[in-house]
């Protein structure tokens, strides 16, 4: 059971350019009453860091037409965004050097298990309640 | 447990299920259904369907041109491998794996090959699928 005891949601960014898979990760995040803003490809991504937009975590596909996903966890940490959770997310074996090189802090093989995305959001929480 | 759907219907994906048409992602989707979004399941199959009957169309019309752009239809082929590891549709996932291959190898026959594959397996699953779904509808009249 994923807790907050501080009562403010958790801010996730959902990078994604396939509809099915937003669709059910968004299904996913809703169970953990995330706030979800999602963006169809890298670029898009970056875009919101750029407009000042805050998140605590990223869940980030690997292959987007424009900006891939590790080319936008680079550019994000290079925004000076080192608290943000930025988990890779691809069906693709070869990602996870790809994302970790970038600057992801996880990588997760599609497609995510709904425990999986718990015990990070609950890493998230805490780390937001720690800090308060 | 998919509180929502009928009985008949469950039965039905679970016949898909046993026949390895469909994989346990399948039944963890079902459980993703609850009240607050009781049209989940049906919502996902037909982006499911819709989706990648896009998807084959463009994967031929790709396949018949003049000079293959292998990485385009990687591309593609990506995407529905994708979404069909998400639903669970897991020979079409198998069968998008293969295709991976030999756009790698630029092999423009291997691709051929393994589009006719692609759509057999494709269409044997969103047909069953939209069977299942017309059999919930049914379901759901009956009961009104």
């Amino acid at each position: 059971m994923v807790s907050n005891a501080h009562g403010s949601p958790v801010k996730a960014l959902l990078v994604e350019d396939i509809a099915v898979c937003t669709f059910v990760l968004s299904a996913m995040l809703r169970r953990f009453n995330c706030e979800i803003g999602v963006a169809n490809n890298g670029k898009e991504a970056v875009d919101f860091f750029l407009d000042g937009k805050k998140f605590d975590i990223v869940l980030c596909d690997k292959d987007m037409p424009i900006m891939s996903g590790p080319e936008a966890v680079e550019k994000i940490r290079a925004l000076g965004e080192t608290d943000v959770m930025i988990v890779g997310v691809s069906a693709d074996d070869n990602a996870m050097e790809a994302f970790m090189n970038a600057g992801a802090d996880v990588f997760v093989h599609k497609p995510m298990k709904l425990e999986t995305l718990g015990t990070m959001i609950q890493e998230v929480i805490n780390k937001k309640n720690a800090m308060i | 447990m998919a509180a929502t759907m009928k009985l008949s219907t469950l039965g039905y994906a679970a016949s898909m299920l046993s026949t390895g048409l469909l994989d346990e992602q399948f039944q963890k989707l079902l459980l993703l259904q609850d009240g607050s979004d009781p049209n989940f399941v049906v919502e996902i199959i037909t982006l499911f369907c819709e989706d990648g009957e896009r998807t084959i169309g463009e994967l031929t019309k790709q396949l018949d041109k003049r000079c293959v752009n292998f990485d385009e239809v990687a591309d593609f082929v990506h995407k529905l491998e994708g979404s069909s590891a998400t639903v669970g549709a897991q020979r079409v996932k198998n069968a998008c794996i293969q295709f991976l291959e030999f756009c790698k190898e630029k092999s423009r026959d291997g691709c051929l090959k393994t589009l006719d594959t692609l759509r057999v397996v494709f269409y044997d699953v969103s047909g069953k699928f939209k069977a299942m779904l017309q059999l919930e509808q049914q379901q759901a009249e009956a009961t009104k």
